[in-house]
């Protein structure tokens, strides 16, 4: 340890007229095209992450029958295509171009709906990247390695509806807060309209989704009913954080909430539902009805609360509980209303 | 809705309004801040800091880690009277810091006190219950730094206090400067009847000594008693002219009638109960909760003796306080400190980069004190925080290296320096370790501190301090 030569830096003077300031943003690298190493962001915090679910290698055999499944179904549909323009062309020019039309305005409208998906999936696997990156440097009290993050969550934004609001958020970053406080600062201050906006669509749809249920008069239409709502709501969410709410993107994200919610655990529902209750003491004037559209209603929070979570790229700090409580509450004074004035 | 529909119901609208008001009242929260540090470590600028920050709530998005004001839950902030002490001087020292030609606000002769009423809104619908809005009370008093170290004389009496005091007066680096008054003292028999202009001339001589302690070669910390290092009259009252007795003294004899010890003792105890014990129960024996500010930069300047000498004086100051857990019943009848903040002041002075190694030499210096607390479930923390931060971070090239470096104003001559301060060390400094030119942390002339349109920049986790202290009162 006793190295004769010091290990420290001596405290120099400078010139002061020599020196470049540094910029707001933490002595910010300019935008480099650095390919972000995903794989090593998301084995670094194994533990606080959900994890992801795990891709089923599936076997060659699998794989090569689905590739020839493919392959004999695009066959088999570009040869009848191609029968039925040659007969519709046979039987008279206009209804061939009519036939052509057609085809041509459905691969188009297929197309863009490929692109859109694929779009919203590349969103919502950076907004992971993102939201692991920033769980990493949370736990962090040392200086500067956000910069690298700030860049990347500036370019997420870059074509986001209100990406002015964001960025300037992003660029209010205080030079002297270190890789924790940067992330605590964004997620409470960068995404407010975004959140506010979220938070308003799932009280909509909870409670909607609460009533509907509450009032349908067949108790198996109850699941397609929630189903419905909860679809709409993710699309809503979905779009209010900018990721394009193609439909591959969209099962993909409530595969996610899916995922999550049981990964939550058994424990963890109760808990909540528990406390919900009990807050709001008001349950024993429900009907049997009423209780269900309660518990639909609340489902569909608690789906909307983790989509949201999935669709930020931040983490969600957020009681999770209060805003259950405040639903809760509002849920069964509706359904109580509801039922009295359905009642009468 | 819920409930408090069912509620309001019951009741008439001409008594709903009063009930709502005794309701908040019942509800409202008082918090005595103890904003506690020696002297030249920032109380005062803390405080202006601090309420200019929170007076400008309703404007100035200038906490944003404040959580309550990053969800706009705080409505405003005022001040209103404090009875009683002399109300804080904030106009003048605002106007201090925020002059064309800023200057820190001057050291602290007296004791004075300022009461905010926060509004806020609370923030879930079972908690609105009790109103939506409620009031959050903060009250704080400042002192003079030297002040605080009379607090322990209140535990002792003049035999045990001069021990103590003879054990630092004859160590090293007290014994060089006070040999001759050292000597002057054990000439003095303590049995004789007491000879006053003699033992006047001494009290002089060690207010002369404690005050070359108290600057820089020495730049020593534990001087007692802080009103006689405080006085600047050239024949100070008599009773403040204590001073201790440094020789052995056999005490079978008991105490004569009239003799030297026995004056000494009796000025001793005229001391503490006119000038310490007023001062401590009518403001320190209610604190909710502490701040405690350090100048750890100053100990990293001066060396070893400064550090070990700050750090004996921290822990005999925080044995005057009370610690532990509050129940209801207690904080209504005699509160005890339930948490508390230990703030290294002037961060501004060190790099960005290096605030985590000054929070982790703060919990080095303070580890001690902070293990006592926890033992009394006490939480604490440690932060590096600058309540206004008057330096800029920068960058220069060195040797083809980018060194980060701070640009600011020098606080003796206004004129502009740029320097990069050296590196605050992550573990004691070994006896050998304390170089002579390894810190150079100079002082800076505040940047100005614009009255209206604060922004985050104009300080460094005063938010993040106020939130710990008192974030859990705003939910
Ligand atoms: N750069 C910088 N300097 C500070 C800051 N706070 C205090 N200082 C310096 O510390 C000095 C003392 O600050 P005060 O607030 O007067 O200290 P105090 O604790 O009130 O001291 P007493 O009144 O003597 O007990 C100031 O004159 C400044 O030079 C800060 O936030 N930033
Ligand atoms: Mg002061």
């Amino acid at each position: 340890m006793s190295s004769s030569k010091h290990d420290w830096h001596r405290p120099t003077f400078l010139d002061p007229a020599s020196i470049e300031n540094t910029d707001t943003r933490q002595g910010f690298i300019p935008a480099t095209d650095i390919p972000p190493d995903e794989a090593e962001a998301v084995d670094e915090t194994p533990e606080t992450g959900i994890p992801e679910p795990k891709k089923q290698k599936s076997t060659w055999p699998a794989r090569a029958l689905t590739a020839s499944l493919i392959a004999l179904l695009s066959l088999a549909v570009g040869a009848e295509l191609y029968r039925l323009l040659d007969w519709s062309f046979g039987l008279h020019t206009l209804l061939g171009t009519a036939v052509a039309s057609l085809i041509i305005v459905c691969t188009g409208c297929g197309l863009w709906q490929l692109r859109r998906s694929l779009k919203g999936l590349r969103q919502l696997r950076h907004t992971r990247d993102l939201r692991t990156e920033a769980q990493r440097l949370s736990t962090r009290n040392s200086h500067g390695g956000a910069a690298h993050f700030l860049n990347r969550l500036e370019a997420h934004y870059r074509d986001h509806p209100q990406q002015d609001s964001i960025i300037q958020q992003i660029h209010q970053v205080d030079s002297s807060y270190n890789d924790a406080e940067v992330i605590r600062f964004l997620s409470s201050h960068a995404l407010t309209k975004q959140d506010k906006l979220a938070r308003a669509c799932i009280r909509k749809h909870s409670l909607a989704a609460g009533t509907l249920v509450a009032l349908s008069p067949w108790a198996s239409f109850d699941m397609l009913l929630a189903g419905w709502r909860n679809l709409r709501m993710l699309r809503e969410i979905m779009s209010i954080y900018g990721v394009a709410p193609g439909a591959s993107a969209q099962i993909r994200l409530l595969k996610q909430v899916f995922h999550s919610i049981a990964f939550a655990g058994i424990s963890d529902l109760a808990l909540d539902a528990g406390s919900t209750f009990l807050g709001t003491g008001l349950t024993s004037g429900l009907s049997s009805r009423a209780s269900q559209g309660l518990g639909a209603g609340l489902f569909t929070a608690r789906t909307g609360l983790t989509a949201m979570e999935l669709c930020r790229p931040l983490p969600f700090n957020v009681r999770r509980n209060s805003v259950m409580k405040r639903l809760a509450g509002e849920l069964v004074t509706q359904l109580a209303t509801g039922a009295r004035t359905s009642g009468r | 809705m819920g409930l408090t529909g069912h509620l309001t119901s019951l009741i008439s609208d001409a008594h709903k309004d009063r009930l709502q008001r005794v309701a908040e009242r019942t509800f409202e929260q008082h918090l005595n801040l103890a904003v506690t540090g020696l002297s030249g470590s920032g109380k005062t600028v803390f405080i202006t800091a601090l309420v200019h920050h929170l007076l400008q709530l309703d404007q100035d998005n200038s906490l944003p880690l404040l959580e309550a004001a990053a969800e706009k839950r705080l409505l405003g902030c005022r001040p209103i009277d404090a009875p009683g002490t002399r109300p804080f001087p904030f106009k003048g020292n605002l106007a201090a810091l925020s002059a064309s030609e800023p200057h820190w606000p001057r050291s602290t002769r007296d004791l004075s006190q300022i009461r905010l009423a926060i509004r806020y809104r609370r923030s879930t619908s079972i908690k609105r219950l009790l109103g939506e809005w409620g009031t959050v009370y903060l009250n704080i008093i400042d002192y003079p730094g030297e002040w605080l170290l009379d607090l322990p004389m209140l535990q002792q009496d003049f035999l045990s206090w001069s021990q103590q005091q003879t054990n630092l007066l004859q160590a090293s680096p007290r014994v060089e400067a006070a040999a001759q008054w050292l000597k002057a003292n054990r000439a003095i028999d303590w049995h004789a009847p007491a000879n006053l202009a003699q033992l006047n001339q001494l009290g002089l001589e060690f207010r002369d000594l404690l005050q070359s302690f108290r600057e820089p070669p020495h730049a020593l910390s534990m001087l007692q008693p802080g009103h006689l290092l405080l006085s600047e009259a050239s024949s100070p009252e008599q009773d403040l002219l204590l001073f201790p007795l440094t020789a052995e003294v056999s005490n079978e004899t008991g105490t004569p009638e009239g003799s030297a010890l026995a004056e000494m003792t009796r000025r001793y105890r005229s001391y503490c109960e006119r000038w310490v014990r007023p001062f401590y129960t009518e403001h320190f024996s209610r604190f909710d909760r502490q701040i405690i500010l350090t100048d750890c930069l100053k100990t990293l300047n001066q060396g070893e003796a400064c550090f070990d000498d700050m750090q004996l004086a921290l822990n005999t100051i925080l044995s005057s306080f009370h610690y532990g857990k509050n129940s209801l019943f207690r904080r209504l009848f005699s509160p005890r400190i339930d948490r508390v903040l230990f703030a290294a002041t002037k961060a501004d002075h060190v790099t960005a980069n290096q605030h985590a190694n000054l929070d982790r030499f703060l919990e080095l210096m303070v580890h001690d004190a902070r293990k006592e607390m926890r033992f009394e479930s006490v939480q604490t923390r440690c932060m590096a925080l600058a309540s206004v931060r008057s330096t800029q971070a920068a960058q220069a090239r060195k040797d083809g290296q980018l060194l980060s470096c701070l640009k600011g104003y020098r606080k003796e001559t206004g004129e502009p320096v740029a320097l990069f301060p050296g590196e605050i060390p992550t573990e004691l400094p070994r006896a050998e370790d304390w170089h002579q030119d390894r810190f150079r942390f100079i002082d800076f002339a505040p940047r100005a501190l614009p009255r209206s349109g604060l922004k985050p920049e104009h300080h460094i986790r005063l938010d993040q301090a106020l939130e710990y202290l008192t974030g859990d009162l705003f939910r």
